[in-house]
């Protein structure tokens, strides 16, 4: 039997094999990591859905593969269990009884995308209707899996197809939005004066650059600094980074801002809300998602912390370690990098001031933070050395207004400033 | 308006339609009703074609009017007996002509509303967007932007056959019914053949039928077609397979008629002939010289999906247009070619529903049997005999049978042939579901008005999974059910 690249998440219909576990002649176990697969934002591995030995290979490192494609086939004690019993193929094709049927109705689901283009339906069926629609938007209905039964193709496979045929288009249309300015300006042979080396752009990169283009030129974006005293943090840390050890956490200045960011996005929703641009709308989200920035040999990765604002300082150490170390290793799934309402992006521990990031698309805000100082402060009528922490609060101005932005950036830095010890004690 | 005037300068149009059949008047109408402005030709007095005039609805006519003869006939053994029938062929024909006119009129009417003119005459192609029209009262050019040419066919009449005498009919000429003849020889065991054939029969002609092929009505899967053979060769006089006709001369009154069948060679007297060996396509005299059209090696006009020609300017429909001759087929290219005028993406891809009308009558759509077999198309078939339907024992005709042919692996439906009585009307379901892409349990899961005979095709469905209520199949294969 073959195993099929099967679903990998929403919005993940395909990827690149970057690595591949078995070769021809192996035995996988059901549930064996067989190959690796880079998309979006992270690698995974694919398990095997059968037992047996591995009769093919069906792709190689370096293939964009889709949903539903044959990844390998498998002979052998992976045989599904049905076959043991012989049922005759003419009854069995031909039960109306629908329980027999929805095996197939299960198969068909997997590998429903398909690669624009591609006949998979050589003999389509589908009403008169459907048929002088897809003749009127000029689509080829041999291109389109039919979901009902017998195969027929209904209003929903079609729709389905304009929407992947739409999604496709948006992603090749982002590349052409680049092209003009790439074939006006002529390519640049670098070589002529010292010797370079090239690299083609991986995955990952293409989708950085992709995102950082589309909040570039569709964000409205105005960035608020201010400095925060961190020195209360930092003795905080100091004080409870022990007990924190003990349990086996870290304790770092960042599961302090997390908590002080949620802590102020409750009194800024607007700060944690998206611009429907479709419906014209704006979502305020009633949950605090964190995304962390965090820098990998490969490039930026955002993995997600979910409702941080319920979450003790510990479980938010722990969980960003983890995180952290999963991004790093790539191992992070798309799913752990969806549905952040806030992004903070904390290069302290590299260093630099004030810098202007950009915002994470569909976020509104984004919070950067550089590397803390010791600055003379005057507090009261003395000058004091105190550690001194770079804030820069980028957010779309066609969401949020400057002066919200300036409150937020206040009560920020009060948050931060006057941490409840509380909070972090264990 | 100053007459002279008017045939003096050419009418221009947007879109000509050259022939009023039931193509050609569909196609002008549909046009109209988009917002063209649209001339319509025709060389007959009448408009309608031969579907109205000399054809489909006149066919249909005499077979329901003679059929009351057999059905007189046949009600005796259920107690009702009735006199001989006393036929008056005036009041027939006059009766028949009748609904041509009432017809024919209204085609006239719907066109005058829609505002379509109608030209009596006879198109000739000057170049691809000029015609020259024929009328009784001088020429009238027409300078159109697109031109459908929806001229239609006419009975083939083999040169051999040709005698000049009246004795020897086409369909045309047949279906005035100029009188009874004592024995009728029809020549061409086709759809045109066998219908006619039942009506000369019923009014008491002493019918043979002879057809050059294997079977009588060809395209039709044979066990659909045994019913109408059993019945045909009960009505008839003879049908006779593989036989040929080689001459035909006349002697006095009658028709000397020279064939070979069986290995012998015969010759026989007949009183009238029909011969109903196909169509030609109307192709001759339209100046389609001097347009880009080209022709198919039968004479027909060849076209692309749309019922685009080799011309830019010109669409072809109906007949003229070559595949299968039916007036619905012209009906669904008029749709298609306007459709594509009209900027429009429009293309044939629609299934054509068959029916002969014979008694009882044979209608199928879809994939046959013999063309699943010719193309090597995996099928799987379900029959139900009419001997099993309540309805059809009720009026007596359990002569039928309703096929299903069916995707063995998707269980779609392929094709639907019914023969039984009024399978013209039962096959729309047929043609639905397929259209519909339904698969066979579809039609089984749809409930059937009882007692009908449309219940036969839920029951063939049924009959698919091996389980119809009322009849019986065993399948060998198939474990108890659990």
């Amino acid at each position: 039997m073959d195993v099929k690249l099967p679903k990998l998440g929403e919005g993940a219909d395909s990827g690149v094999v970057v690595n591949i576990f078995v070769k021809e002649g192996d035995t996988v176990a059901n549930g064996q990591p067989i190959i690796e697969l880079e998309n979006e934002k992270a690698v995974a591995s694919i398990p095997s859905t059968a037992a047996g030995k591995v009769e093919k290979i069906f792709v190689k490192n370096g293939d964009r593969i889709s949903i539903g494609q044959r990844l390998i086939a498998v002979a052998g004690e992976g045989q599904p269990a049905a076959a043991s019993a012989p049922a005759p193929k003419a009854a069995a094709t031909k039960k109306p009884a629908k329980p027999a049927q929805e095996p197939e109705a299960e198969e068909v689901e997997e590998d429903a995308p398909e690669e624009e283009g591609e006949v998979v339906n050589p003999s389509p069926v589908a009403s008169p209707s459907i048929r002088r629609m897809a003749r009127e938007l000029e689509i080829d209905l041999r291109q389109i899996r039919g979901s009902e039964a017998g195969g027929r193709i209904v209003i929903a496979d079609v729709r389905n197809y304009i929407k992947r045929l739409m999604a496709a288009a948006a992603r090749a249309g982002r590349g052409k939005g680049a092209a003009p300015a790439k074939s006006a300006a002529e390519q640049i042979n670098f070589a002529q004066w010292g010797p370079v080396v090239k690299r083609p752009l991986t995955p990952l990169r293409e989708v950085i650059s992709r995102r950082m283009l589309e909040s570039w030129t569709s964000v409205v974006r105005v960035t608020q600094f201010d400095e925060a005293d961190c020195s209360r943090l930092n003795e905080l840390r100091k004080q409870f980074g022990a007990a924190y050890e003990a349990k086996g956490a870290k304790l770092t200045l960042t599961p302090l801002i997390l908590k002080a960011v949620a802590i102020t996005l409750k009194k800024y929703p607007i700060f944690n809300a998206s611009l429907d641009e479709v419906a014209n709308e704006i979502v305020v989200k009633e949950y605090f998602h964190l995304g962390i920035a965090v820098d990998t040999d490969q490039g930026l990765m955002v993995p997600v912390i979910r409702d941080v604002d319920r979450k003790s300082i510990l479980d938010l150490a722990r969980e960003l370690e983890q995180l952290a170390a999963k991004a790093r290793d790539r191992k992070i799934s798309a799913e752990e990098m969806k549905g952040g309402t806030f992004t903070i992006s904390n290069q302290g521990a590299i260093g630099g001031g004030h810098f202007t990031p950009v915002v994470n698309k569909p976020e509104v805000a984004i919070l950067g933070l550089g590397r803390g100082a010791m600055k003379p402060v005057v507090r009261g009528d003395k000058i004091e050395a105190r550690m001194m922490t770079p804030l820069a609060l980028s957010y779309d101005h066609r969401v949020i207004d400057g002066g919200s932005a300036a409150r937020f950036m206040v009560d920020l830095v009060a948050a931060l400033q006057e941490f409840k010890e509380g909070d972090v004690k264990i | 308006m100053g007459e002279i005037k008017f045939f003096m300068d050419p009418i221009k149009t947007e879109i000509v339609v050259v022939g009023a059949g039931p193509g050609g008047y569909a196609a002008a109408f549909y046009a109209a009703d988009l917002g063209k402005k649209v001339v319509l030709i025709e060389r007959d007095k009448v408009l309608g074609g031969v579907c109205l005039n000399r054809g489909c609805i006149p066919s249909k006519a005499l077979l329901y009017a003679t059929h009351q003869i057999v059905n007189a006939r046949e009600s005796a053994h259920r107690g009702i007996a009735f006199a001989e029938p006393k036929v008056e062929l005036e009041k027939l024909r006059h009766w028949k002509n009748s609904i041509l006119a009432k017809l024919t009129g209204g085609v006239s009417t719907l066109a005058k509303m829609r505002g379509v003119q109608v030209i009596p005459g006879r198109g000739y192609f000057e170049g691809s967007q000029k015609l020259r029209v024929e009328t009784d009262q001088g020429q009238q050019f027409i300078e159109y932007d697109k031109a459908i040419l929806a001229v239609g066919s006419l009975p083939a009449m083999p040169k051999a056959f040709d005698l000049g005498n009246p004795r020897v009919m086409t369909s045309t000429e047949a279906l005035e019914v100029p009188d009874v003849p004592e024995s009728l020889l029809v020549v061409g065991g086709g759809y045109i053949g066998m219908e006619l054939g039942f009506v000369y029969a019923a009014l008491g002609s002493k019918v043979v039928v002879v057809e050059a092929l294997e079977n009588i009505l060809a395209g039709a899967d044979q066990d659909l077609a045994r019913p109408v053979v059993a019945n045909a060769k009960k009505t008839f006089k003879e049908i006779r397979l593989k036989a040929k006709v080689s001459k035909m001369t006349t002697a006095g009154n009658q028709i000397k008629v020279a064939m070979e069948y069986n290995g012998q060679k015969l010759e026989e007297l007949y009183d009238r002939v029909l011969v109903a060996v196909g169509r030609v396509p109307n192709g001759a005299d339209l100046g389609l010289e001097n347009t880009k059209i080209q022709l198919d090696e039968r004479g027909f006009v060849k076209t692309n999906e749309q019922r685009l020609t080799d011309d830019p300017n010109i669409y072809a429909i109906g007949d003229i247009a070559g595949g299968i001759l039916l007036a619905h087929k012209a009906h669904k290219e008029a749709r298609i070619a306007v459709e594509a005028i009209c900027g429009g993406k429009a293309g044939f891809d629609s299934v054509i529903p068959a029916v002969v009308f014979t008694d009882p009558e044979l209608a199928w759509c879809g994939l046959t049997e013999t063309e699943a077999k010719e193309k090597g198309v995996p099928y799987e078939v379900a029959k139900f005999p009419w001997t099993a339907s309540g309805r059809a024992l009720s009026f007596d005709r359990t002569d039928g049978v309703t096929k299903i042919i069916a995707d063995p692996d998707t269980n779609r439906v392929l094709g639907v042939g019914i023969c039984g009585a009024g399978a013209g009307e039962l096959i729309a379901e047929a043609v639905l579901a397929i259209e519909m892409g339904a698969t066979v349990e579809d039609i089984a899961e749809t409930i059937h008005a009882h007692p009908t005979l449309s219940e036969t095709v839920m029951e063939a469905a049924d009959a698919f999974y091996g389980h119809a209520t009322h009849i019986f199949t065993r399948k060998k294969e198939e474990p108890a059910k659990a």
